[in-house]
């Protein structure tokens, strides 16, 4: 379905170049949902957007991105935009700021219906409250004629979550979708997304492991703009082998809250050798030294480390 | 809608009235020499009989204080006074006046926010872009340029030189015979539009610019372009909404100001509107006159904001009566 292959995403900046995604490859298969995760800063966006090619034009993006046989980096910009939406969509990562204030929610879930299903706005509304009311949206009908400051945090996100499935797209994009909810209203939203996005293909961005290990199939960790390990969401969850990944779980709520020491390195000029070297707790000489790279430990699990090897 | 708002509203309102009507009134007292001395010095000068009977009859020999109590009074009754100048009631000089100046200043205004609007939209849009750079660059000369400057240039070449246009006035001789003709009058009327639409037009479009490039950047717009929308559709139906919210009160007060009239313009044209009304009662010292435009400029103004006020609800479903401003 997709296959993203040696992906680099510059930023050209003062400072010099921000080396927001370096060298990944990934594969999505048909009807897969693959989480992202990885802490702040780390590229997932940015990754997500190379995909959907919604970054600045000065951005530099070597690669491919394979989709149905096309490089979507080759792609013309108007060739482009008639994929957005309609084949590729993206769930943004801010509801509140991505939802436009001056537009009724309705008018906006219609808008993505009425210019990718061929019909006129009328039907597109009706459609836009059918499948507002099939997300499970109490009172469809008056939330369509609402605008995104009377809805709350929760409702924005279904609201998102609505809009980026309404033209029913091939491949999704979920940006952070579960991102500053209580508990409850995280749960509806992981089942709605599990529920909208079954027989599609899906890239779930993510900070919160345990949404992506309910959501997911595969999930991939991402450090400092590169790809560190890569396996199935019961092995990520359970048998992680980079040490990132194994402190990554170590500091959720449910396993103890205990932070990775340091911080997040520079995206202009990473350490040497290994990335995470500098907070690895088993980081050795060859680590300090060359970069390592990723390597395959058993059918489908990749992880890039020199303990692994 | 408060009404603890609303009377906090008409309160400053009043409040700002009162203070501009007694700013003018006591800066218009201020100014030396009047009617009598400027129109007719000899007659001053020689007949001192005459001056005397003059202020008496205007009600000048009278304290400030008493005047200013009389004039409040007065314009609390509806009776703004009568010009010395016209000998007419203030009212009906200034609407006679206000009618001319409508029809130069109320096209030049449209034309002004619809120019602005759409260039400054479109170069806010593609911020950065050769068409922006350009466009930007000739707005900085027109805004460098003063009005009386384009006034006369255009004068001078499509009136004098060309030929194309009349000099000044406001209709031709013929009207004498044939009476006021529309396009005669619109013929008049296309120099002062155009010199008065050159001036106002880079106002509105820094301003519109610079509110498109806030608008640019929103997630909104970037949501937007995921949906696969053309430029032109996210241009039209997500950002320009958002981008004129903050042009209400500025398109506000464009308008209030085709009441004012331009002196400048009005002026060099010759053009008998309220710039060229207000110029000539300055000059003569015409001060019931000069003290109504002063009154009615201040009721537009507070009108306006007013007006402005109350309209940002209806384009912006956040914001309620009340709570802004
Ligand atoms: N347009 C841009 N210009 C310059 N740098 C950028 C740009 N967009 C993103 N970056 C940088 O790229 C890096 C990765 O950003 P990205 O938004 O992908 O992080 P993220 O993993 O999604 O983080 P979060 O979890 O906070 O959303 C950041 O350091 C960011 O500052
Ligand atoms: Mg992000």
């Amino acid at each position: 379905m997709l296959e993203i292959i040696n992906l680099k995403t510059q930023f050209p900046s003062p400072d010099g170049l921000v080396n927001a995604v370096d060298s990944a490859d990934l594969q999505i298969e048909d009807n897969e949902r693959l989480g992202l995760i990885g802490e702040t800063g780390c590229g997932k966006t940015v990754l997500g957007m190379s995909i959907i090619r919604l970054l600045p034009p000065s951005t530099r993006i070597h690669g491919q991105i394979i989709y149905k046989g096309r490089d979507l980096l080759n792609l013309k910009e108007e060739e482009m935009r008639l994929l957005r939406g309609k084949e590729i969509s993206m769930i943004l990562q801010n509801p509140t700021t991505s939802l436009n204030p001056v537009l009724k929610i309705g008018d906006q879930i219609a808008e993505v219906i009425q210019l990718h299903k061929d019909c006129n706005r009328k039907e597109a509304k009706t459609k836009a409250v059918e499948i507002l009311a099939a997300a499970m949206i109490p009172e469809a009908p008056k939330r369509a004629d609402q605008y995104p400051h009377e809805l709350s945090g929760g409702m924005k996100e279904r609201v998102m979550i609505v809009m980026g499935l309404a033209s029913q797209p091939s491949f999704v994009i979920a940006d952070e979708p579960t991102k500053g909810l209580d508990s409850g209203t995280k749960a509806e939203i992981i089942r709605l997304i599990r529920d909208m996005t079954s027989g599609r293909s899906m890239l779930m961005i993510t900070h919160d492991l345990a949404a992506a290990g309910e959501i997911c199939d595969r999930i991939a960790v991402m450090y400092a703009g590169e790809l560190l390990e890569m396996a199935s969401a019961k092995t990520i969850l359970h048998d992680p082998q980079h040490p990132y990944t194994q402190g990554f779980i170590n500091s959720l709520p449910s396993r103890g809250l205990l932070p990775i020491s340091g911080s997040s390195p520079s995206l202009i000029d990473p350490p040497h050798g290994c990335r995470f070297h500098p907070r690895c707790p088993w980081a050795m000489d060859i680590c300090r030294r060359e970069h390592p790279q990723i390597i395959k430990l058993e059918k489908g699990h990749f992880s890039r480390c020199f303990l692994c090897a | 809608m408060r009404i603890e708002y609303l009377a906090w509203r008409i309160f400053y309102s009043l409040l700002a009235f009162v203070i501009s009507v007694t700013l003018s009134f006591v800066l218009l007292h201020a100014m030396p020499g009047d009617y009598l001395h400027v129109i007719l010095p000899h007659l001053a000068e020689k007949n001192p009989l005459a001056t005397e009977l003059f202020r008496e009859q205007f009600g000048l020999d009278k304290s400030l204080f008493e005047q200013y109590v009389l004039y409040v009074l007065n314009v609390l009754q509806g009776n703004w006074g009568y010009s010395i100048q016209y000998g007419l009631p203030v009212t009906e000089v200034i609407l006679e006046k206000l009618s001319w100046t409508a029809v130069i200043l109320l096209p030049a205004t449209l034309l002004s926010i619809f120019i602005g609007v759409l260039i400054g939209s479109y170069s806010g849009w593609t911020s950065g872009s050769l068409g922006d750079s350009f466009i930007f660059k000739i707005m900085i000369f027109l805004g460098a340029v003063p009005s009386y400057w384009w006034a006369i240039f255009l004068i001078l070449v499509l009136g004098f030189y060309l030929d194309l246009f009349p000099l000044g006035g406001y209709m031709s001789i013929t009207a004498l015979d044939e009476g006021m003709k529309l396009h005669d009058v619109l013929y008049h009327a296309a120099l002062p539009i155009v010199a008065l639409t050159l001036t106002t037009v880079p106002g509105v479009y820094y301003l519109m610019r610079n509110s498109m490039l806030m608008i640019v950047g929103q997630d909104y717009i970037l949501a937007a372009r995921s949906k696969g929308l053309s430029e032109i559709e996210i241009l039209l139906r997500h950002a320009l909404k958002n981008a004129m919210l903050p042009m209400i009160t500025l398109f506000a007060m464009e308008l209030a100001h085709v009441i004012m009239g331009s002196i400048f313009i009005e002026t060099i044209f010759s053009w008998p509107g309220m710039g060229f009304l207000t110029f000539e009662a300055l000059r003569v010292r015409d001060l019931p006159l000069l003290q109504g435009i002063f009154l009615m400029d201040t009721l537009i103004i507070i009108l306006a904001n007013i007006a402005a006020d109350f309209s940002y609800p209806l384009i912006d479903p956040r914001a309620k009566v009340g709570e802004i401003g």
